[in-house]
């Protein structure tokens, strides 16, 4: 049967599906807690604007996705954007969640490397969703335990890499490749990893794929995660 | 004094199972949460909670694997289940009536539309429900 739909589109289909889901997760939190003035107890206000926030920033994420794959509002235009900040901006933008989520969040930017060429609101929209995602999913893998993620940046043999890590040995290429295969169609495409549907974690994916990039499975020392390789200017490198 | 009912949640995501405990804990339940079916296994062996409410998309093992465990022990045979999930209802189909059966889930809530305050009923009704079959049971 041939397809009246755009190229694309179905993934588009598979992205919205995995979205609906995960939005579904804030409003459920925020209806909850909400629902706590009710029972006689205190509703936590900052924590809803933190859950709310969240979940604006996926819809946000999931709309420069699909503009960056159209090139319909955003111009591709790549400039000379630094890892570090970029890293730096997504800690403070993830603090509150992390703090909810009793995850602690280290910034890794020691290493002093040049400017690579980037979409910066793309690289910036997909680190900060890849990191929400996993903070949300580390304590679903074990109750209790304080968990560590890390936004970090290392070079490598072809280029700058920026990631978010974390001790989560299940997450392999060969889960990414499954996932990759399942979202939209599981409600659990990365089932060791995430409680949910991992909607930041492909959103990502997706806008990494719009800017010709490809999301890894990465490891920074002795952490697992997920991270891009980004190419440096030779012509920035000389200045 | 009559002692506390312990209640196992059974709930991957942090806030919303710390929102639960509170809730639960504020109307006189004592309350225990973990995020995994493997840890819900081993509190349950530790507390013995009178009753569970599990969630059914976990990391690893999901709910329905946690629920095959735990009624093959005959201790936990009669302690009431609720599910409260995510996963829309419909989506079980006739695979529902295995849940109720065989599995013993007395109550299978969609989070999406269920409030705290028909979560804490539904709680309730099982436990009075429970405790007038241990009475019947005595008599």
């Amino acid at each position: 049967m041939t397809s009246i739909l755009p190229p694309g589109s179905m993934l588009s289909q598979h992205l919205l599906l995995s979205i609906a889901e995960q939005i579904k997760l804030p409003l459920i939190q925020i209806s909850r807690q909400a629902e706590f003035g009710t029972l006689g107890l205190e509703t936590d206000l900052a924590q809803i604007k933190t859950l709310a926030d969240n979940g604006i920033k996926l819809v946000e994420s999931y709309a420069m996705g699909l503009q960056l794959a159209n090139q319909n509002s955003y111009e591709l235009a790549p400039e000379a954007v630094s890892v570090a900040s970029i890293l730096y901006e997504a800690d403070q933008q993830l603090r509150e969640l992390a703090r909810l989520y009793n995850v602690s969040l280290e910034l890794n930017i020691r290493g002093r490397f040049e400017p690579v060429l980037a979409h910066r609101q793309g690289l910036q929209a997909a680190v900060v969703g890849l990191a929400s995602a996993l903070i949300e999913a580390l304590p679903a893998q074990n109750s209790g335990q304080q968990t560590t993620l890390q936004l970090a940046t290392h070079r490598c043999r072809y280029g700058i890499v920026a990631g978010v890590y974390a001790d989560i040995p299940n997450l392999s290429s060969e889960a990414l490749k499954r996932g990759r295969k399942l979202y939209g169609v599981s409600r659990q495409p990365l089932v060791n990893v995430s409680h949910n549907s991992a909607a930041g974690i492909f959103v990502a994916d997706a806008i990494f794929r719009a800017m010709n990039l490809k999301l890894h499975i990465s490891r920074h020392h002795r952490l697992y995660g997920l991270g891009v390789v980004l190419q440096t200017s030779s012509q920035l490198a000389l200045v | 004094m009559a002692t506390l009912k312990k209640i196992l949640i059974i709930e991957p995501d942090k806030v919303l199972g710390q929102t639960l405990s509170s809730a639960l804990k504020s109307n006189g339940y004592k309350v225990v949460h973990v995020a995994t079916a493997q840890d819900g296994v081993t509190q349950a062996d530790q507390t013995t909670p009178d009753l569970v409410i599990l969630e059914l998309q976990l990391v690893g093992h999901s709910g329905i694997e946690f629920l095959c465990e735990f009624r093959s022990y005959r201790d936990w045979a009669n302690v009431p289940v609720i599910i409260y999930s995510s996963v829309p209802p419909l989506e079980f189909g006739a695979s529902q009536d295995s849940l109720r059966g065989e599995l013993g889930v007395v109550a299978y809530l969609y989070k999406a539309s269920t409030s705290l305050l028909e979560l804490l009923r539904t709680i309730e009704d099982n436990l009075s429900m429970r405790r007038e079959l241990k009475v019947d049971a005595a008599t």
